[in-house]
């Protein structure tokens, strides 16, 4: 009889912990909403952000002690929260910033999610970080960088992403440097198309070259999406600029290096501002007839071995391409607002707010080529930076400049075919 | 009280009734911003009804009128730190001119000649805009994010925008009631009937059909002030899209064109939809809600190319057996 006692007893308690073991653990799991244009004209880039955080929660929800000073990687979940997991909302913006900032409210209000990433388009990223701050919820964005975002006097918005003048300035100290190596960079023409991106950028290369005694010499936009850029092309092919800064968007980047082949034009130098000249799809189509591009990165893969390479074949595995600058900027944005949680030790905004803004990240701890993560008081990193990659092979950027981060010298003059 | 008349109003009221005391039977975030959309993009439906469904003139660039109240609302906030407010006068006055100087020319075309007329003024304005510093460019405009006082209306909770857009719907329809029960109301259904035949029998048809473009421009402008307000934002794709265009035709051709109801039942339809199928599918990232959205649009167009009000007017005429004359706001097909 007792020993019947005894064994109920100690199934009942059994089954007690067994019941409690699951329910506990399912407390522990940390909310985040992401908001991304996974449908619609930018549905790629979104589909890619997606990805990108699913490989970071990978990380950080498993032990990965391979991955050196990175933060939350080590140990399974966020050890500031007893090893608490963190799960990911998705939801869609569809590339409307109404929908985006519907979407931001559903996920604070139904959801219940702790703080908010995303989302992609800087107008999207704009109106769904106004309905965060109304409620008090913290928004950390990797990739945005239309300028007015960080000067709206946000208390709960933070921006881990280097912005447009951030570039400007790279790319003009290294004309500098190119300058001295003996390159001729006195006549700079930039080709943009009509959208924010090319706008804004161009304006604020315009006035931060302006700034350092260099000028622009010509300045040609187009239509974004356009079906004949041969006038363009004509135009540079006539005036014969030094350097050329193209600034657009895939598939019109492709267009442009196919006329200019069409046309036999290369410039002495061409720079590209990122997106279309990183696209997966530019380095397919038309990589080997643009041999010699210089482009601006933060993301450089690295040394084989190095946790940044290892996290590339991470996100290869489970996207099928190659971890992009855009991708990588996200999951950098989605691990610095993840460190914050684990350090707050808490799921309550206002601890997750502080210990944003405690934010003190080493270039070690980083997947990005940043010189560090830290916030101003309007919530921009002021330790973002980039670097200087050229497409030396047809196929694979390599890291150029500046010197203490490259792989490889410049090669000049641009080659094309 | 006439037993018919009863009959008439008592419905209505119980829908009034019904709306009035969503947001208390509704009461999270989400379901109430839900009603408050709903209720805008009625008001952007009704406001193209007038000349969409009764006059009969499918104009496929109404967001241009749109886009002059949302651009009105910021534009006074961001150039001048006036309240967006501001932006239903000015928006206003801008679109009707707007309305006149380009209805003169585009009104004389027929059928589908005017929808591709207004299709190329819509899509010219939202490239110059696109390319004017002034207006923001392709970066849009912004509104205050932070409340300076309650003539920003910047809200947290979506219950005032609940109320507000109310207002301005039963105004709106108020309006589009009292001008179908107008002589310029028969002027327009004999217009769209048969332009050829109204002229014949004296109906100033140019004018007519330019007075309810202007009526509808406005109307649709201070709907775009609303929405604008509300996010607090607006670029050239949200503001002057052809897919708005496209919604407002849409909402009112689901629900009944030409009918005072229509557009609001259509409204009422594909909002909760879009939201919610958004919300269950969107973040797997399949791109499923709009293969839904333009499937049900696809079953509309074959099945019950009236509208829903229409429909369910032809089944209860039915089932209480009695053949009501085509009244005023009569049955028809939609364009």
């Amino acid at each position: 009889m007792r020993l019947k006692h005894v064994l109920a007893l100690v199934g009942a308690a059994a089954i007690s912990v067994a019941l409690a073991v699951p329910a506990a653990a399912q407390d522990k799991t940390v909310k985040i909403g992401a908001v991304f244009p996974l449908s619609g004209g930018a549905a790629s880039a979104g589909v890619h952000a997606k990805f990108a955080i699913e490989t970071a929660i990978d990380i950080i929800n498993n032990a990965h002690p391979e991955l050196g000073n990175l933060p939350l990687a080590k140990n399974a979940g966020l050890a500031g929260l007893g090893g608490a997991k963190v799960e990911v909302v998705f939801a869609d913006n569809q590339g409307s910033p109404a929908t985006g900032q519907n979407q931001a409210l559903r996920l604070i209000t139904e959801d219940k999610v702790v703080a908010l990433t995303g989302a992609y388009q800087s107008g999207i990223t704009l109106t769904a970080s106004a309905i965060a701050e109304k409620y008090g919820i913290p928004f950390v964005n990797g990739e945005s960088v239309a300028a007015n975002l960080t000067e709206r006097g946000f208390k709960w918005f933070f921006r881990v992403t280097p912005v447009a003048a951030d570039f400007a300035r790279i790319y003009s100290d290294f004309l500098k440097d190119m300058k001295a190596a003996g390159a001729k960079t006195d006549n700079v023409a930039l080709v943009h198309d009509n959208t924010e991106y090319g706008t804004s950028v161009a304006s604020v290369i315009t006035s931060v070259f302006k700034d350092n005694g260099a000028s622009i010499s010509q300045d040609i936009a187009y239509a974004v999406n356009a079906t004949d850029v041969q006038s363009q092309v004509l135009q540079l092919k006539e005036k014969k600029p030094d350097v050329v800064i193209m600034i657009a968007y895939a598939s019109d980047a492709i267009l442009y290096q196919k006329t200019m082949q069409a046309l036999d034009y290369k410039p002495p130098m061409m720079i590209a501002d990122d997106s279309g000249y990183s696209d997966p799809s530019f380095i397919k189509a038309v990589g080997k007839i643009s041999q010699g591009v210089f482009n601006r990165s933060s993301w450089s893969v690295g040394a084989p071995g190095s946790p940044s390479a290892i996290i590339a074949e991470m996100y290869k595995k489970r996207s099928g391409d190659e971890l992009d600058d855009t991708a990588a900027r996200q999951m950098q944005g989605f691990f610095v607002l993840c460190d914050a949680i684990d350090r707050a030790g808490s799921t309550d905004p206002a601890k997750i707010q502080a210990a944003l803004k405690a934010t003190d990240l080493k270039p070690d701890q980083l997947i990005m080529g940043y010189k560090g993560i830290k916030f101003d008081d309007k919530g921009q990193n002021i330790l973002a930076s980039g670097l200087m990659i050229q497409l030396q092979d047809g196929e694979n950027y390599v890291a150029v400049w500046p010197k203490t981060n490259a792989e490889k010298a410049p090669e000049m003059p641009y080659k094309g075919w | 009280m006439d037993k018919s008349l009863m009959r008439r109003l008592l419905w209505p009221s119980v829908a009034l009734a019904l709306v009035i005391a969503y947001p208390l039977l509704f009461s999270t975030p989400f379901q109430q911003r839900l009603g408050a959309l709903v209720l805008l993009y009625a008001i952007v439906a009704s406001a193209w009804n007038i000349v969409g469904g009764y006059a009969g003139q499918v104009s496929v660039g109404h967001v241009v009128f749109f886009g002059c109240g949302a651009y009105a609302a910021m534009g006074a906030y961001a150039h001048f730190a006036w309240s967006p407010l501001v932006g239903i006068p000015v928006g206003i006055v801008v679109s009707v001119a707007i309305a006149a100087v380009i209805g003169v020319p585009t009104l004389r075309l027929s059928g589908h000649y005017f929808s591709m007329a207004t299709i190329a003024v819509a899509e010219l304005v939202r490239l110059i805009v696109s390319n004017t510093d002034y207006l923001g460019a392709g970066v849009g405009l912004s509104g205050p994010t932070v409340p300076r006082n309650v003539f920003d209306l910047s809200f947290i909770s979506a219950l005032p925008y609940y109320y507000l857009f109310l207002t301005v719907l039963v105004v709106t329809l108020g309006i589009t009631w009292w001008m179908a029960d107008s002589r310029m109301g028969f002027y327009l259904r004999a217009i769209r009937d048969s332009e050829r035949a109204a002229r014949s029998l004296g109906a100033p048809a140019s004018r007519v059909k330019l007075y309810a473009f202007m009526l509808s421009a406005g109307l649709t402008s201070v709907a775009g002030t609303l929405y604008a307000t509300m996010f607090g934002f607006v670029d050239p794709d949200s503001g002057l899209g052809i897919l708005i265009s496209v919604k407002m035709l849409i909402m009112a051709a689901l629900g009944g064109a030409g009918l005072l109801f229509g557009p609001l039942v259509g409204a009422a339809i594909l909002v909760p939809l879009e939201e919610i199928s958004n919300n269950l599918l969107g973040g797997k990232g399949a791109g499923l809600t709009f293969v839904m959205y333009g499937a049900i649009i696809v079953l509309i167009a074959r099945f019950q190319p009236g509208g829903i009000l229409t429909l369910i007017k032809r089944l209860s005429d039915k089932r209480g057996g009695r053949s009501e004359k085509a009244d005023a706001t009569g049955a028809t097909h939609a364009p």
